[in-house]
């Protein structure tokens, strides 16, 4: 089996899906790229069991066949080449890949592309149309509030409720939770699934930032995504997600609305002085008055700032995890934003002032207990 | 014949905000939210005579007596002089049973200053407290626990009574049953329909029949109408869990019925967790059923339960899973465990209620 590629192409497309390769996978044949040639189209496969990241791309060639390469080698090669054409030229018997460019000549010593794992084909299925961008940010809305334990894996993903109103990407840590609706993806039956983090990382940085049809199909044990020459196949998480809704405090008479910038500046200010384990800062509310506050017992440093605001309700102190409100004020595209709360041991909502046309965003963070219980 | 004492402290938190605020002494102070939903936590003297009492929902209290002063509790400052007044008891004795910040049994039979009056012990400690915390506190001193409670009781604030060996039976005798220790207005309105008003209406019951009629307490009931009381004052108490059970008169067949009666025992064990800053993880839901089968569901969340709302919850869900229900149930309890030191909680991030 013989085939001509340009380098850099290659590259950009191995680089692409070289993302879902483990460290030390499980079965040793999954530190490859599986390389499939009919004809002009090669097509290269990238698995971690979980996840398959397929990609195709054509090159110059008359035969058709098959080889694993090693994934780490083959990509170190094209780094360090010069752009031009190279030829591949596989010995179907021994499995060894010869690269033969300007520069010279690299054996790689492949395997037997039969011990490949056989990828998941998408069967019965609910299948969805989004704009790469869309999902795009749906994704980078939600994947930052995902969890890391794995003793609760129903909450290592986001949670994807389809209806045909709206669609709801969920994320929680137990600490915090995302709800980012879009109104403009929408299915014709309802439907809930569990995508499981790494997928949606890679996702992520393989989708284009323009509004490229994304195709999503859904079946029972696995989600596939495909747009331009990429497809991406991944396992749900089969758990049951957490019943969010009941979570979310309806009754919230204290509410602070407040210019995100200047309260993201002074929370990034204040942090410096919190404990470097807690991030706890203190909110003191009254009428249309913020103290932000922070000390650090261990090196009795302390800090706090009087902030312009709006704030109706009762007189409260509250605490929080400065690195929370952070990350979720970060993640807010809006000149004015408000805090809605209950009380200082429930849940604080952040909602987004202006809102985006067919978006709606709903931010959840549970506060940490401070001393005097107001 | 052992020595018991039972210390309660007079109005406990409303007589530490009057020390600390002499803006408020003399005048009615209930400590606790005065919000919509806030409850009275504790009510100074001043604000008894108008009929507020703790437990009561501001909104009721501020209109039994409208100039009263609600003043937001300070847990902080209250165990800070709860730690004061155990230390004056373990001057005395170790058997120290704490009830809650301001209560306390002690067990001083044998008395580490070999004082052989328990009354002199009981005057003591009330002179200590009072010059250590400028508090007063009521003692009441006897031979078991259930006397010396209700001899605290007895003369409050600032008193001492002493019911003597001698004067047990008779002292009970006399006792209308709704000041019992352990008779609950509910138990205390069934006994007075049958008839039974005082100690020795209490005394004249067959304890088969007390049995029968109040079950496992009616063991109880039999006992402390003659004096007896053998439960030892316990150092090592430390509470489990909270929790109220109902039985019915008439078994509940339908969902609407359990969910009516379920109610009322969310409200009895959220009110007394609220007041006494109790936080659970566990919610268990206790069904018998007209056969006597007994079953129970839980659920454990990953951090405490603070808001009623939550409980409430919680409690449904848990009702749901037995319903429909395939025969009458004559018992539904509800409690929480998994308690935990809101102390243990300062600085701690807490977790969302899933």
């Amino acid at each position: 089996m013989k085939f001509v590629v340009s380098s850099s192409v290659l590259l950009k497309q191995l680089s692409g899906i070289n993302g879902v390769i483990a460290n030390n996978p499980v079965i040793p044949i999954l530190e490859n790229f599986l390389i499939q040639l009919d004809q002009n189209l090669l097509t290269v496969t990238a698995s971690d069991l979980q996840t398959v990241m397929i990609t195709t791309l054509e090159v110059e060639s008359s035969n058709t066949g098959a080889i694993a390469v090693p994934a780490r080698l083959l990509l170190d090669t094209l780094r360090g080449l010069p752009d031009q054409p190279i030829t591949f030229n596989v010995d179907s018997d021994t499995f060894g890949t010869e690269i033969i460019t300007e520069n010279g000549r690299y054996k790689l010593s492949g395997e037997n592309p039969v011990d490949f794992p056989k990828v998941p084909q998408v069967t019965k299925s609910l299948s969805v149309q989004i704009a790469a961008d869309v999902l795009g940010a749906a994704i980078s809305n939600t994947i930052f509030a995902v969890s890391n334990d794995d003793l609760r894996p129903a909450m290592t993903g986001v949670y994807v409720q389809l209806s045909s109103e709206y669609t709801n990407f969920v994320a929680t840590d137990g600490h915090r939770l995302i709800r980012y609706r879009r109104m403009d993806v929408t299915s014709d039956s309802t439907s809930t699934m569990i995508i499981p983090r790494k997928a949606l990382n890679l996702l992520k940085s393989s989708l284009p930032s323009d509004d490229t049809t994304v195709t999503a199909d859904f079946s029972q044990a696995n989600a596939f995504f495909s747009f331009n020459n990429i497809k991406m196949i991944c396992r749900l998480i089969d758990e049951r997600f957490p019943d969010y809704e009941n979570a979310i405090p309806q009754n919230n008479p204290n509410v602070l609305t407040i210019n995100r910038g200047e309260l993201l500046g002074s929370l990034k200010r204040i942090s410096i002085y919190s404990n470097k384990t807690t991030h706890q800062i203190r909110l003191k509310l009254s009428s249309n008055d913020l103290v932000i506050s922070a000390e650090d017992l261990d090196y009795s440093n302390e800090a706090n700032e009087r902030l312009m605001c709006d704030y109706e309700g009762d007189d409260m102190e509250i605490g929080f995890n400065a690195k929370f409100l952070i990350e979720m004020l970060n993640n807010v595209n809006s000149n004015m934003i408000s805090l809605e709360m209950s009380a200082p041991n429930r849940a604080g909502l952040i909602v987004p002032a202006d809102k985006k046309e067919n978006e709606d965003i709903l931010m959840l963070v549970m506060p940490v207990m401070l001393n005097s219980y107001a | 014949m052992r020595k018991i004492i039972h210390i309660d402290m007079d109005a406990f938190f409303a007589s530490v905000e009057q020390r600390d605020n002499p803006a408020l002494r003399g005048k009615p102070v209930a400590v606790g939210g005065s919000k919509e939903r806030g409850v009275v936590a504790a009510a100074s003297y001043e604000a008894r005579k108008f009929g507020v009492y703790s437990a009561m929902s501001s909104m009721v209290a501020a209109r039994k007596c409208p100039s009263l002063i609600f003043v937001k509790p300070r847990f902080e400052t209250y165990k800070t002089v709860s730690r004061q007044i155990r230390a004056v008891f373990e001057e005395y004795t170790p058997l120290v049973e704490p009830l809650s910040l301001d209560e306390a049994y002690l067990d001083v039979t044998h008395n580490l200053k070999g004082i052989n009056s328990a009354t002199e012990i009981a005057r003591e400690i009330k002179a200590k407290i009072k010059e250590q915390t400028q508090l007063t506190a009521s003692a009441g001193v006897s031979y078991n626990k259930f006397l010396a409670k209700i001899a605290s009781d007895y003369n409050k604030p600032d008193g001492l009574f002493v019911i003597k060996p001698s004067q047990g039976e008779a002292f009970i005798e006399q006792l209308p049953v709704h000041r019992f220790h352990g008779i609950g207005k509910v138990t205390a309105e069934k006994m007075t329909k049958m008839g039974i008003l005082t100690g020795l209406d209490l005394k004249n019951q067959e304890e088969s029949f007390l049995k029968e009629h109040f079950g496992k307490a009616g063991s109880y009931y039999y006992h402390i109408a003659r004096g007896q009381d053998d439960r030892p004052v316990n150092p090592e108490r430390i509470r489990k869990s909270v929790g109220s059970e109902n039985t019915f008169f008439t078994d509940l067949e339908s969902r609407a019925e359990l969910q009516l009666k379920l109610e009322p025992i969310v409200e009895d064990v959220w009110k007394y967790c609220d007041r006494y800053q109790i936080y659970g993880r566990t919610v268990s839901l206790k069904v018998k059923y007209k056969d006597f089968q007994l079953i129970s569901r839980s659920k454990t969340t990953l951090s405490p339960i603070f808001s009623k709302t939550d409980f409430e919850r919680i409690a449904y869900e848990l009702l749901d899973l037995i319903l429909p229900v395939e025969k009458g149930v004559r018992l539904l309890g509800l409690s929480l465990s998994n308690l935990e030191d809101p102390n243990d909680l300062i600085g701690k991030q807490l977790t969302l209620p899933f």
